[in-house]
């Protein structure tokens, strides 16, 4: 896959707000991802699977399938049948490890969920008559991104088991005779086309950002569209390395912007401006507040800022509000959440 | 439970009150049963739970003992300690919460074949699943509503019994199994089933925090928490240790506090008001107000032990207090036949509405107006919109949607057809390698091998079957298992739509459309696919085709407008295009169709009378037994009504309804329809 050039996300035209979004969740990977909905032929995929240029590296235990850092999760370490690690070694010998860039791991539609959460290491068992764990997706997504494409037309039970890792943190398999749990942390990233049916509202909610976006309609954009298109599809290494410098930058304000987080500060009488933007417009449960509070804070990270301000808050509710303001059944998911606010707040009792 | 990951601090939570406190109950005295944590996202449902698991206090167990037995009962020791010579060992540890995955199977939840040991030594012996772990500590489903149905009879059966009971795979076990359970579920995903939801002592509704100073201190900590997960949990620790102590403490005050006697009748007072289906919940409420009084130090049960915490055990038992009418008796009135004379009928559609609209009304005579315009003061909320001339085109009407209500559970049989798709109304088996893998089976068809199975069918026989092939297990043929999956499918649902004028008056459409709504939001919960035709004037149309998108829908429903005659037969004919078409594409579906109307045909396609016709189409489209047809009655119950509809729901040997019958919102309404 690696040796295919991909096309770069500093080239994609237009589309501010998913580029956004997808952004803040690399700067900050607990803001637990972004639904991206919208019509057929928005480059939705496209942006998400160009990300890999731009993702920051991490320490990993080199070839480890579950990803992790050396003695973070000792008791994984133990059912995992792969030998080659030192800890493996008598006495137990240094761990190898690697920096290199997060991984996006698809999870394609038609996925079992055996392959998802993980099964029976056929192999170990057949040669050694040893049950192991053979780790599956979530595996391989922890520490990373997990992208869903066409994310409403996931299977259910499916659906059921994504839930569950992803409320928990960890993935706990009791199935076909092994009984394994491992960390999966990681960044959901799904694409959606409304008109296809709609999210569960459970794992609507799972999703901390979400963007809606529609085609362009400015001629010039679309004409740009076309031109770069072409001329990745004609000579696509000649055009990854024209933008080479652009994605080299922005990799470089993302690395910044991930050191400048935890400086970040946001003011208390924010926190009541977050609490009660929730309030005006409806929203269930809490994570919507805290959603909004982090997504600030990246922003101003991103920005250069140490101190989020007003703006970023207004920002940050646009991306983590639409899917969460409670809806009559049935009813569609609303677009503009700032004039929504407007909305109530000048007519309170409509609201009621 | 996760060693690796922090767990966010239980005295740190913010508000949820009831839900600690539920939590802290159980912790203290077992016997009540569990609780079920309702509420909408985001509101520290999971995050409580785990939470709990790091104050739980210790307890005494027999060490090494995979059942967890009880050193100070010997008489219900598992067979391993029974044989222990030289006495039991003692040791200390917390309780546990054991985490019960949606994707667990069968083998993993009740214990099955040791594989290891089988393939060394050739012996059967039983490994210990969830359910023995779980013994004596809490066993905790996250989104428990959508556990599947398999799993969910294993865990009755054992909370039912307090023992597990294993015959599988060649081993047969039976120990003790006696847990809290512990749920969390958000109730738009679906309801649970009745008879789990009562095994659920107590049940907390849980709601955000409208309090802004609340919230800003929530999003404050949080904030703290996942910057620091371990300096956070630090500075909690003392309240945790503290509310530790408290647990201990109760647990061993909880056998000397007594329950007087007055409060009994209390308490069944409290339980006969709510009407609660059986005894479960005076039992709970009794447990529950002995560990509350416990927590408080007192050495016996007050009335406000009793009053704190009946809500809690009652909240999902209670029942409308008022048990549903019974249906009324159909039969239509001698003095008015429905089917007007011929002629009449043809020339004068409009005017029959208005005539039968008059008579339950006792408004004046007729004045030639359209129907709806009649009954003035029937409150229809948007009188504007009248038609005010007879002109079919002039009549169009549209009506709010009305009330919405939860509806009775209906699903197609469940058989042994394979078919695709997914959804959750019908569960089905399913011939392609998707859906749930829920058991293994001998039977050779599908190439799906259940490896699990085959490996621990082939365990026993490997010592016997070394032959120096470098493998540690050889497979022969007859080892192989393949597995049975399983899944619910959503079904097709098609609604059919009277949007004739007679619908518009007295609020009919208004009502319809409130139950359409209620179909549709049952749709979703189920994932099933709709598709919508309505009829009127002199044509049917299909103004959704079939999709998984019940927005559509809903969309479609409100603007749907009323007013014309009643084609009733070209409903059905095209009802029937439209089944036709998608069994084509998928002869396996089991299509459920909903005709809401009062069956008042006046609009007919060939020379015969309306209704007759109509009736003759609805028992050749009843002919296809894949379909199953649901007839909701709309005509309102009045002095005199026609049965038309009910007659239709004759002709296609339909389940029939009127539109209250549809609400299900008690809890025996929903058990009976489960057990007929």
């Amino acid at each position: 896959m690696s040796n295919r050039p991909v096309y770069p996300f500093v080239a994609i035209v237009g589309q501010e707000k998913m580029k956004l979004a997808l952004i803040l969740n690399i700067i900050n990977p607990t803001l637990s991802g972004v639904l991206i909905r919208g019509e057929k032929g928005t480059a939705k995929s496209t942006a998400v699977r160009s990300l890999a240029n731009i993702l920051p590296a991490i320490e990993v235990v080199k070839d480890c399938p579950f990803q992790l850092l050396p003695d973070s999760a000792p008791d994984v370490c133990e059912g995992c049948s792969r030998q080659e690690c030192g800890c493996k070694s008598n006495p137990p010998g240094p761990v190898e490890t690697v920096h290199r860039g997060i991984r996006v791991v698809e999870l394609p539609v038609g996925a079992t969920e055996d392959r998802v959460v993980g099964t029976m290491d056929l192999e170990e068992a057949l040669k050694k008559g040893e049950k192991r764990f053979e780790p599956g997706l979530l595996a391989a997504a922890h520490r990373g991104i997990l992208y869903v494409d066409e994310v409403n037309l996931l299977e259910d039970h499916v659906v059921d088991i994504l839930l569950d890792s992803a409320a928990m943190g960890v993935n706990t398999v009791e199935r076909e005779g092994v009984s394994f749990s491992h960390p999966a942390r990681f960044t959901l990233v799904g694409t959606m086309n409304p008109e296809e049916g709609e999210l569960r509202p459970q794992l609507l909610d799972r999703f901390g950002l979400c963007v809606h976006i529609e085609g362009i309609n400015d001629p010039e954009d679309r004409v740009a569209i076309m031109e770069r298109r072409a001329a990745f599809d004609e000579d696509p290494e000649g055009f990854c390395e024209q933008w080479n410098e652009d994605s080299k930058s922005l990799a470089e304000k993302i690395e910044k912007a991930i050191a400048l987080y935890p400086q970040v500060h946001l003011d208390r009488a924010l926190l009541y401006e977050i609490a009660s933007y929730c309030l005006d417009v409806g929203v269930d449960g809490h994570r919507g507040d805290i959603i909004i509070l982090k997504t600030a804070k990246t922003m101003a990270a991103y920005n250069g800022r140490t101190e989020a301000l007003k703006e970023d808050v207004n920002a940050a509710a646009e991306l983590a509000l639409p899917h969460r303001i409670r809806r009559q059944p049935l009813q569609n998911i609303m677009l503009d959440v700032g004039e929504l606010r407007r909305q109530k707040q000048m007519h309170p009792e409509a609201s009621a | 439970m996760i060693m690796y990951n922090p767990v966010y601090p239980f005295s740190a939570l913010i508000g949820q009150e009831r839900l600690k406190r539920a939590l802290i109950l159980n912790a203290i005295n077992p016997r009540i049963g569990g609780v079920l944590i309702r509420g909408e996202k985001g509101t520290a449902k999971s995050t409580a739970v785990r939470a709990l698991g790091e104050l739980l206090p210790e307890i005494r167990v027999v060490a090494g003992c995979p059942y967890s037995c009880d050193p100070d009962q010997p008489q219900s020791f598992c067979g391993q300690c029974r044989n222990r010579a030289d006495g039991v060992q003692v040791r200390l540890r917390r309780i546990r919460v054991i985490t019960l995955p949606l994707n667990a199977t069968e083998d993993r939840v009740a214990g099955g074949i040791d594989f290891n040991l089988a393939v060394k030594t050739g012996l059967r012996s039983f490994q210990p699943g969830l359910l023995a772990k779980a013994h004596r500590g809490i066993l905790y489903v996250d989104e428990v509503n959508l556990l599947d149905d398999h799993i969910v009879d294993i865990i009755l059966d054992a909370a039912a019994s307090g023992r597990n009971s294993v015959e599988r795979e060649g081993v047969s076990s039976c120990h003790l199994s006696r847990f809290i359970l512990v749920g969390t579920m958000n109730p738009e995903e679906g309801e649970l089933r009745p008879q789990l939801l009562d095994r659920f002592g107590l049940c907390v509704e849980v709601v955000s925090e409208k309090d802004l100073e609340k919230r800003a201190a929530l999003m404050h900590r949080r904030e703290a928490y996942d910057r620091d997960p371990w300096g956070f949990i630090r500075r909690f620790q003392a309240e945790n240790d503290n509310l530790t102590r408290q647990i201990v403490s109760a647990r061993s005050s909880l056998k000397v506090v007594s329950f007087p006697d007055h409060l009994r009748r209390l308490v069944s007072e409290i339980c006969t008001e709510s009407n609660v289906a059986g005894h479960r919940a005076d039992l709970v409420i009794e447990q529950a107000a002995k560990a509350a009084a416990a927590l408080k130090g007192h050495p016996e049960v007050t009335v406000e032990d009793v009053q704190e915490v009946a809500p809690l055990a009652l909240a999902h038992r209670k029942r409308e207090t008022a048990p549903p009418p019974p249906p009324p008796k159909h039969e239509h009135n001698p003095e008015r036949p429905p089917e007007n004379p011929e002629g009449k009928q043809q020339e004068r559609e409009e005017h029959e509405q208005p005539e039968q609209d008059q008579a339950h009304s006792e408004g004046p005579l007729e004045t030639g107006e359209a129907p709806p315009s009649e009954g003035p003061g029937e409150a229809q909320g948007n009188s504007e919109e009248r038609p005010q001339a007879r002109g079919f085109d002039s009549a169009d009407q549209f009506f709010d949607v009305g009330e919405t209500f939860k509806v009775k559970k209906f699903a197609s049989p469940k058989d042994r057809v394979f078919r695709r798709g997914s959804g959750r109304r019908s569960r089905t088996r399913v011939a392609q390698k998707q859906g749930r893998y829920v058991q293994s089976t001998i039977n050779r068809n599908t190439g799906d091998v259940a490896f699990d199975a085959t490996l621990r069918a082939a365990a026993p026989y490997q010592l016997k079957r070394k032959n120096g092939s470098g493998l540690a297990v050889i497979l022969r043929p007859e080892d192989i298992r393949e597995k049975i999956r399983e899944r619910r499918i959503g079904n097709f649902v098609l609604f059919v739509v009277d949007a004739s004028g007679s619908m518009g008056a007295r609020g009919r459409m208004t009502a319809s459309k409130g139950a359409i709504k209620s179909l549709l939001l049952d749709a979703y919960q189920k994932r099933d696919h709709v598709a919508m035709v309505s009829f009127r004037k002199d044509d049917a149309v299909l103004n959704l085709p079939p999709t998984a998108s019940i927005e559509l829908a809903a969309g479609l429903l409100k603007e749907m407008p009323v007013g014309g005659r009643t084609p009733l037969s070209a409903g059905l004919v095209k009802s029937y295009e439209v089944l036709r078409n998608y069994l084509v594409r998928d002869p396996t579906a089991r299509p459920i169709v909903i005709f809401i109307t009062d069956g008042k045909a006046n609009v007919a396609l060939g020379d015969k009378k309306p209704l007759e016709e109509s009736l003759e189409l609805a028992v050749r489209l009843a002919a296809d037994e894949r379909i199953r047809f649901i007839v909701v009655d709309t005509e309102s119950q009045g002095l005199l009504h026609f049965g038309l509809a009910c007659k239709l729901a004759g002709a296609m040997n339909a389940q029939y309804f009127k539109t209250e019958d549809l609400k299900a919102d008690t809890l025996l309404n929903i058990a009976k329809e489960n057990v007929s």
